[in-house]
């Protein structure tokens, strides 16, 4: 889904036109419904959380900037930290096994921005572990110390993978 | 800790973006966007870097009634028939709540609760507004306060806790302890005599705390969320 697309139907959402919201929500709800579901593995917390993310964007459209990213970024950025919330508040990493599809998310599909393709590289340039951990905790919203338990390594190893991956990450993308 | 050195507010932001920085640590940072422009930005950064990785998960179509419950929710499609403005206008997700919450307000000591029903009233004119935002600058709660009246409305971004109650405090800026306001709805409407601190009390900013049911057991904040700059008007 490309950020032109997107922008004018969100602008629109931000003056209280009704139609566009639905659009926005029919090009856009799939993508935001999977990005909890992977998190949440609960279907109705899922439900619950894409409810929440679009509701947020209908009052929230004009608090949306560029610099938060393209209007789809700032909608998973939404609808992240909503599924971060539920985990913690339903305490469900207790209950819920991760399944292996967590450890390889298909960073290999087609992509779709130039952004998006950087981006897939820059993690391909990440050493195994780095990657493998940021994305347990990225896709699966482990902590720490679930990641810990995840891949049986020690939890400064852990958290040096994390650390120095997302700072090799930031020196990718920033060149 | 020195939240100014670049190096360090970036790997706070990565890990607050990515969901690893938790607990205390993660409303700390939650608190600093909100203060700090250059940890707003910084965080933005990396909300960009790595959620773009939520478009690399295969799409998933969510059922019809998700859609159907933002429209209820929204008010875009009609609902039950016992339905009034204001008071009622909660989502179902929230009507378990309703309880707790009720009770909470009886039980606090440290301000007149009262739910009024939605009636036309003469209000006085308000001299002062706050508006309450979260993290990403959503709107929670709105504040008039006039000579005899603090009426707090709070929006539908208000995400209630079943064990937990908001508090609205003032900090007054001569450095003197937190002076609390009472206990925030947690939907709909308060209405309650406007506190004398209010008038007698130099003030920083308005401050609101996550409490136990029915507010601070010691009087002071236990963990302070969100703070907003009270606005003469």
């Amino acid at each position: 889904m490309e950020h032109e697309e997107l922008f004018p139907l969100l602008c629109a959402t931000a003056e209280g036109k009704k139609e566009a919201f639905a659009s926005l929500y029919t090009k856009t709800s799939a993508q935001i419904y999977a990005v909890a579901l992977k998190m949440l593995k609960r279907k109705e917390l899922a439900e619950e959380a894409t409810q929440d993310t679009f509701i947020k964007i209908w009052h929230g459209a004009s608090s949306y900037q560029r610099s938060k990213g393209t209007v789809l970024t700032w909608m998973v950025s939404i609808v992240r930290y909503r599924a971060l919330d539920l985990m913690r508040y339903h305490n469900i990493r207790n209950e819920v096994a991760l399944g292996p599809e967590t450890d390889s998310p298909q960073t290999s599909m087609a992509l779709p921005t130039a952004e998006k393709r950087r981006l897939a590289e820059c993690m391909d340039e990440l050493e195994d572990a780095q990657r493998q951990a940021i994305h347990l905790a990225f896709y699966g919203g482990l902590s720490h110390q679930e990641v810990v338990q995840h891949l049986d390594s020690p939890l400064g190893t852990i958290k040096s993978w994390i650390r120095r991956g997302l700072q090799s990450l930031q020196r990718c993308l920033s060149l | 800790m020195n939240y100014n050195q670049e190096s360090l507010r970036n790997a706070l932001a990565a890990e607050y973006v990515l969901g690893t920085l938790r607990g205390g640590a993660r409303r700390r940072y939650q608190q600093l966007i909100m203060t700090s422009q250059s940890t707003a930005e910084t965080t933005w950064l990396w909300e960009q870097y790595l959620n773009g990785m939520g478009e690399f998960v295969p799409p998933v179509e969510p059922s019809d009634i998700v859609w159907q419950t933002i429209q209820q929710k929204l008010g875009f499609v009609e609902r039950p028939s016992n339905v009034t403005p204001l008071q009622n206008e909660r989502s179902p997700k929230n009507s378990k709540w309703r309880g707790p919450a009720l009770f909470a307000f009886a039980a606090s000591l440290l301000i007149a609760v009262i739910w009024t029903s939605v009636q036309p009233v003469l209000s006085p004119p308000v001299t002062h507004i706050a508006v309450v935002n979260d993290a990403d600058t959503n709107p929670l709660w709105l504040i008039e306060i006039s000579d005899q009246q603090l009426r707090v409305r709070s929006t539908d971004q208000v995400i209630a806790q079943a064990d937990k109650d908001f508090e609205l405090w003032i900090v007054p800026a001569n450095g003197g302890a937190p002076i609390s306001l009472g206990v925030l709805p947690k939907d709909g409407e308060l209405k309650a005599p406007a506190a004398e601190s209010l008038r007698s009390v130099p003030i920083m900013v308005l401050a609101v705390s996550l409490e136990p049911l029915g507010g601070s057991p010691n009087g002071q904040p236990t963990e302070v969320l969100y703070t907003t700059n009270l606005i003469t008007v």
